[in-house]
C-alpha cells in the first residue's frame, strides 16, 4: 500500500467517513498548494504533540492547567460535569462562568466503557478542596448520559454538596406541535409554576 | 380506514404493481410464489414501515434491483392520504413522505395508517414459544400507546446494558441501570397486564363466536408486583446474584407470556392444531379491535390462506365474524376459489406472475 491508500484509510477511521468520503478529501488535498497540505499537516502534529487533557478539568488544552481552570473571574463554589471538551463552550457561550468537569465519555458496558475510563476522580479532587458549593450534571440527555449523571451522583452522594442536573424540556422558538413525545412529556412533568 | 389504492415499483416478485381496491376489501387468488402474500406484505408495510415476515428491506427489493417505492393512497376519518417509501438498495436508506412531506423518524409516520395480518407461520403464537406472544403484545401495544413504545425501546436498550455490566462482574455501574429499568419496564408490565384483564373476557365471547367454545381465558404469566416502580427492589436483591452468574437480567417483562387457555387447561400444550389455529385468529381479531378503539378507526384486516386447514363450520363462522361488528376492510389470499367459503362477498382479483386481473378478465 502507498501513502494514498494511508491517508484514505486514516480519513476513513474518523467519525461519519466512508471510504467515498475519505478518497473524495484525499483527492481534494491533492489538488491544491502543497503548502496548504503541509499546513494542515503542522496543524495535526501540533495536536498529535502539544494538546493534553488539563490535569484539573479534563478538558483538552495545551497549557496545564488549562485557561478555564486559571481564570481567577469564574465562581469555584460551582462545577458543571460533561460528557466531552465539545460541551465546554457551549456552555460557556451560554452564560456559565464557573469550573468544569470533563469526564471524556459516558457510561457503556456494552462499548466497554466502566467507570476507570471516566475522569470522575477529578471532581472528588475537586470536592476535597472544599470550595464546591453545587455540582451540576449537564451531560447528554441520552440513556447512556442520563446512566452517567446517576452515576456521579451516587458517587459523590456523601459530599454533603448540592448536586442539580439540567432540565429537560421545551427548545426556544419550538412550536408544541412538532415536538416529540419524550421532550413533551418531561416537560410536562417539570412544569413550572407561574404565579 | 380505507386503503383505495396500492402501487409499487420493484416490490419482491410484484411487477410494475398498481391496484384500486375496493371499500370492503377483496380476495386475491393464485398460485403460490406469483405474489399474493406480496400484495398483503405491501399493504402492511406502511404500519411499521417493515415487513411483516422480518424481511430486511434489501430483501423486499426485487432481486438485482436497485430497491422499492411503495406508495399508499387511503381515506381516514373522511379526508384522503397518501404515504410513500422509498427505499434506496445501495446507500440502505429509507425515505417516507406522507402528505407530500417527508419524516425526519420513520417513529413519526407510524400510526397514520394501520393494518392487522393473520399469516401461517401465526400458528407459532400458540405453538412458540413465549417470545412470538410477547411480540404480540409489544407490536399491539406500541401501535396503540406511543408511551408503550417508548418505555419498550428505553427498557430494551437499558436491559442490554445493565447485561452488559453483569457479565463484567461491575455492581457499581450494575445498580445504575437497574434503577434506569424500572420506570419504562413498571410501564411495560402495567400496560400489559391491563391489556390482559380488559380483553380475556372479549376474547373468551370472540372465540365462542368462531365456536371455539366457552370459558377461553387469557392470563398475563409474569410478577405483577413489577407493573409498581416500588416493586422492584425487592425482586432485584432476590435474584441479584444468579444474574451476576448468568450475566443477565433475570426479571422483567422479557420474561413474561401470555398464556392462552380453555377449561383451565394451555392450549399450547393441550389443543389440537385445528383450536391452535382459531386461536390465533381470535388473537387477531382482538388486536384489531384493540387498535380499532385506541385510534377511533378500523384497521384493515389482512389474512393471508387463512381458510386452509379449518374445517367448513370454522371457516363459515369466521367468514361471517369478518363482515360483522367491528370489522373494515378486510384482505384475503386463496390458492384457488374451491378453497374459499361460498359466503365471501368481496371482489376477486387474480394474482399470476405479480399482477392482479380482475377475476373475470383473461389473462
Amino acid at each position: 500500500m502507498g501513502v494514498l491508500d494511508d491517508l484514505v484509510t486514516e480519513f476513513a477511521r474518523l467519525p461519519g467517513i466512508g471510504r467515498k468520503t475519505a478518497q473524495r478529501l484525499t483527492y481534494h488535498l491533492l489538488q491544491q498548494p502543497s503548502e496548504r497540505t503541509r499546513a494542515l499537516s503542522a496543524a495535526l502534529t501540533g495536536v498529535a504533540d502539544r494538546v493534553r487533557p488539563c490535569s484539573t478539568c479534563g478538558d483538552f488544552t495545551e497549557t496545564d492547567p488549562c485557561e478555564t481552570c486559571k481564570d481567577p473571574r469564574r465562581d469555584d463554589g460551582l462545577v458543571c460535569v460533561v460528557e466531552e471538551s465539545s460541551a465546554v463552550s457551549v456552555l460557556d457561550r451560554a452564560g456559565f462562568r464557573g469550573r468544569y468537569v470533563v469526564l471524556g465519555g459516558h457510561l457503556s458496558p456494552l462499548d466497554g466503557v466502566g467507570p476507570d475510563a471516566l475522569r470522575v476522580g477529578l471532581l472528588e479532587d475537586r470536592l476535597r478542596e472544599g470550595t464546591v458549593r453545587e455540582v451540576v450534571l449537564a451531560t447528554n440527555p441520552s440513556l447512556e448520559g442520563e446512566a452517567t449523571a446517576t452515576f456521579v451522583q451516587q458517587r459523590i452522594a456523601g459530599s454533603g454538596v448540592r448536586v442539580s442536573r439540567l432540565a429537560r424540556g421545551l427548545p426556544m422558538g419550538g412550536d408544541l406541535e412538532f415536538i416529540d413525545g419524550v421532550t413533551l412529556t418531561h416537560a410536562l412533568s417539570a412544569r413550572q409554576d407561574v404565579s | 380506514m380505507v386503503a383505495e389504492r396500492i402501487s409499487s415499483r420493484g416490490f419482491r416478485n410484484l411487477d410494475d404493481f398498481e391496484l384500486d381496491l375496493p371499500p370492503t376489501g377483496a380476495v386475491f387468488l393464485g398460485p403460490n410464489a406469483h405474489g399474493k402474500t406480496s400484495i398483503l406484505e405491501s399493504l402492511y408495510y406502511p404500519v411499521l414501515y417493515r415487513s411483516f415476515r422480518n424481511a430486511p428491506d434489501t430483501e423486499l427489493s426485487a432481486w438485482n434491483g436497485p430497491g422499492f417505492r411503495l406508495t399508499l393512497d387511503s381515506v381516514v376519518g373522511g379526508e384522503s392520504h397518501r404515504t410513500s417509501v422509498g427505499f434506496d438498495r445501495e446507500t440502505r436508506r429509507k425515505r417516507v413522505v406522507v402528505d407530500g412531506v417527508e419524516v425526519g423518524r420513520i417513529t413519526d409516520a407510524v400510526g397514520k395508517w394501520l393494518a392487522v395480518v393473520f399469516l401461517p407461520a401465526d400458528l407459532a403464537l400458540l405453538q412458540g414459544g413465549a417470545a412470538e406472544r410477547r411480540r404480540f403484545l409489544d407490536r399491539m401495544l406500541s401501535l396503540s400507546d406511543p408511551a408503550y413504545l417508548r418505555a419498550l425501546l428505553r427498557y430494551r436498550a437499558v436491559i442490554a446494558q445493565r447485561n452488559a455490566a453483569l457479565r463484567a462482574g461491575d455492581a457499581e455501574v450494575v445498580r445504575v441501570f437497574t434503577d434506569a429499568m424500572v420506570e419504562p419496564g413498571s410501564y411495560v408490565v402495567a400496560r400489559r397486564l391491563q391489556w390482559v384483564a380488559a380483553w380475556s373476557d372479549r376474547y373468551s365471547s370472540e372465540s365462542d363466536g368462531l365456536g371455539e367454545g366457552q370459558r377461553v381465558s387469557l392470563a398475563y404469566l409474569g410478577n405483577p408486583d413489577l407493573a409498581e416502580p416500588g416493586g422492584w427492589s425487592a425482586r432485584v436483591a432476590e435474584v441479584e446474584r444468579r444474574e451476576f452468574r448468568r450475566g443477565a437480567t433475570l426479571i422483567g417483562p422479557q420474561r413474561d407470556d401470555l398464556q392462552i387457555a380453555q377449561n383451565g387447561r394451555s392450549l399450547r400444550e393441550f389443543g389440537s392444531t385445528g383450536q391452535q389455529r382459531a386461536a390465533a385468529i381470535v388473537l387477531k381479531v382482538c388486536e384489531l379491535l384493540t387498535l380499532a378503539e385506541a385510534h377511533g378507526r378500523t384497521p384493515a384486516f389482512l389474512l393471508d390462506d387463512v381458510f386452509a386447514e379449518l374445517d367448513r363450520s370454522r371457516q363459515e363462522r369466521l367468514t361471517a365474524r369478518l363482515t360483522g361488528p367491528g370489522m373494515g376492510q378486510v384482505f384475503l389470499t386463496a390458492p384457488r376459489r374451491d378453497e374459499l367459503p361460498p359466503a365471501i362477498d368481496l371482489e376477486v382479483f387474480r394474482v399470476q406472475d405479480g399482477r392482479a386481473y380482475p377475476a373475470g378478465a383473461t389473462v
